[in-house]
């Protein structure tokens, strides 16, 4: 039998690849009905739990305000600590990626030792610790130093958790730049380009694409890790919840609605990291 | 200022040695006078490319001295002026890669005003003006706002051709940059690297790109494992081919 030629473009679709289009279109929206049933489930399942638990709404109502205004110091504390996480992140992995040997040791034991050791003792470590330090330091001869070094809870919990994440995210940024493909620094030098201007109109630029979903996730991981500074008794979301809990004999719906806030605080976040993500994909060939 | 009779470049005893031990390029000496086209053709692994890297220091030479209009630099020694020359003969000589290497996260346009902008520190307004003009050269004006992903391979390395003259450079080097096209794309950057040749602009190519050495070239050169085999006009070199090496490379290729 001689094949049937058609010209390029010319003959429309033939019907059995429309059928086989129709039936990919269909398991498609039957996918789509699925996943939106499945959801539906689960949240009326959540919330008949609630209530067969028995929860205190009143109470929980009564309390939120209370609790919220807790949220300002998570804020505060999550805020400052990522931006100080970010700053030492971009300094570390300069660091880390340096050929200067004393530059380079600094970066790596930094990195090392801060992933190296707990969170809990590090925040301990300023809080507890530090003026100790200080003491030893004023009778060596250095006047003031130990009030310098007495902080109080929120400075104390702002530079403990800004330099644990800053350890983590300077591995992040470290590999984010290490991913740019050799043939872009070299394009960038071969226009006569210096080492900091190829860093910053050719190199960061595209590694910032490649560590925005892993810094967000340090991101969300930290508004959680802020919690940390209600063991210096500052008076955030969950050291409010946790106190009000206690004294009423119902930690239950307190803690329940503290994870709630924090559970619509991060998905706010995740709001932001896909339209910074979009944003960031223009150029690319597979998003367009 | 250099003048008419000194040579645009003037590669001197250049050795390189990679990782102690790896001899890529055996006393490579090479002069090449203002306007000139000099093709370099060898097997892969000969030390074209190092060669041609070595002009602009993206390669460090082991041993030797590089001197690109008038600037000499020699091997070995490391201080302050010495970094600025390096700047200032790649602020002298446009590069093209194989792999185009355009900044993606850069629209057409932003790449070709990027090393005016950057390097020279030129008005943007000015530099958009002579990008326009270079994509009209060669042919992109369309393209102007896409970034280079969108682009086929043959259009990016026109890009990549428009973003190194944008620094109006005395030299022009080509490493291989057809190699990485589509047999259909070869022509368009060999057009535009031809009517630079004939626009006078001095350019080191190396390529497989036959057609290119043996009709635009002015001067045609054999590598092979670090050292000159032999080197002439194309006429001499495709026709008359001295040494046997040389010989069995072009029937290998041709």
């Amino acid at each position: 039998m001689k094949a049937n030629t058609l010209h390029p473009g010319a003959g429309g679709i033939p019907p059995e690849a429309q059928h086989i289009l129709n039936q990919i279109e269909t398991e498609k929206s039957k996918y789509n009905r699925n996943i939106i049933m499945a959801f539906a489930v689960l949240i009326i399942f959540m919330i008949t739990t609630l209530i067969v638990l028995g929860l205190d709404f009143k109470f929980m109502l009564k309390w939120l305000p209370f609790i919220l205004a807790g949220s300002g110091y998570t804020f505060l504390v999550a805020f400052l600590a990522i931006t100080l996480a970010c700053i030492l992140a971009v300094v570390g992995a300069l660091g880390r990626l340096s050929k200067n040997p004393i530059f380079n040791s600094i970066a790596t034991s930094y990195v090392s030792l801060i992933r190296g050791t707990p969170l809990l003792v590090q925040v301990y470590m300023w809080y507890l610790a530090l003026p100790q330090i200080g003491k030893a330091l004023e009778a060596y001869g250095i006047p003031g130093i130990q009030r310098l070094f007495t902080l109080p809870a929120v400075p104390a919990g702002i530079l403990a958790l800004g330099v644990c994440y800053g350890a983590y995210m300077t591995e992040t940024v470290r590999a984010g730049i290490q991913s740019i493909k050799i043939g872009q620094t070299e394009a960038a030098k071969a226009l006569g380009m210096t080492t900091t201007q190829t860093m910053k109109r050719v190199i960061f630029p595209q590694a910032l694409r490649v560590i925005i979903p892993p810094v967000s996730n340090e991101f969300i991981a930290m508004i959680k890790d802020s919690s940390l500074v209600s063991l210096m008794g500052v008076w955030e979301l969950s050291y409010r919840a946790i106190k009000v809990g206690r004294r009423h004999f119902q930690s239950l719906e307190m803690l329940i609605m503290v994870a709630f806030i924090y559970w619509i605080m991060c998905m706010i976040l995740q709001f932001v990291q896909e339209k910074i993500e979009k944003h960031m994909a223009r150029g690319d060939r597979r998003i367009s | 200022m250099t003048t008419n009779s000194s040579p645009m470049v003037k590669i001197t005893n250049v050795h390189k040695v990679f990782a102690g031990k790896l001899h890529v390029l055996c006393g490579i000496d090479l002069e090449v006078k203002k306007g000139e086209t000099v093709v370099i053709l060898g097997a892969s692994g000969s030390g074209k490319s190092t060669l041609l890297r070595c002009i602009n220091f993206l390669e460090e030479p082991t041993a030797g001295t590089i001197e690109v209009d008038g600037i000499a630099i020699n091997a070995g020694e490391k201080n302050k002026t010495r970094e600025n020359h390096i700047l200032d003969i790649r602020k002298k000589t446009g590069m093209c890669f194989q792999s185009f290497n355009l900044f993606p996260h850069m629209t057409v346009l932003e790449n070709i005003i990027e090393g005016p902008t950057t390097v020279l520190g030129q008005k943007k307004k000015q530099a958009i003006l002579y990008a326009e003009e270079l994509l009209d050269w060669v042919g992109l004006t369309e393209k102007r706002d896409e970034h280079p992903s969108r682009l086929s391979g043959g259009q990016q390395q026109r890009v990549a051709i428009a973003r190194s003259l944008a620094m109006k450079p005395k030299v022009m080097l080509f490493d291989e940059p057809t190699s990485a096209l589509d047999p259909e794309l070869v022509g368009e950057v060999v057009d535009v690297m031809e009517r630079l040749a004939k626009e006078g602009m001095t350019i080191i190519a190396v390529t497989h790109e036959m057609h290119f050495a043996r009709d635009v070239a002015d001067r045609v050169l054999i590598m092979d494992e670090g050292i000159w085999v032999e080197e002439g006009t194309p006429e001499k070199i495709f026709n008359n081919p001295e040494k046997e090496r040389t010989r069995q490379f072009l029937a290998h290729i041709l």
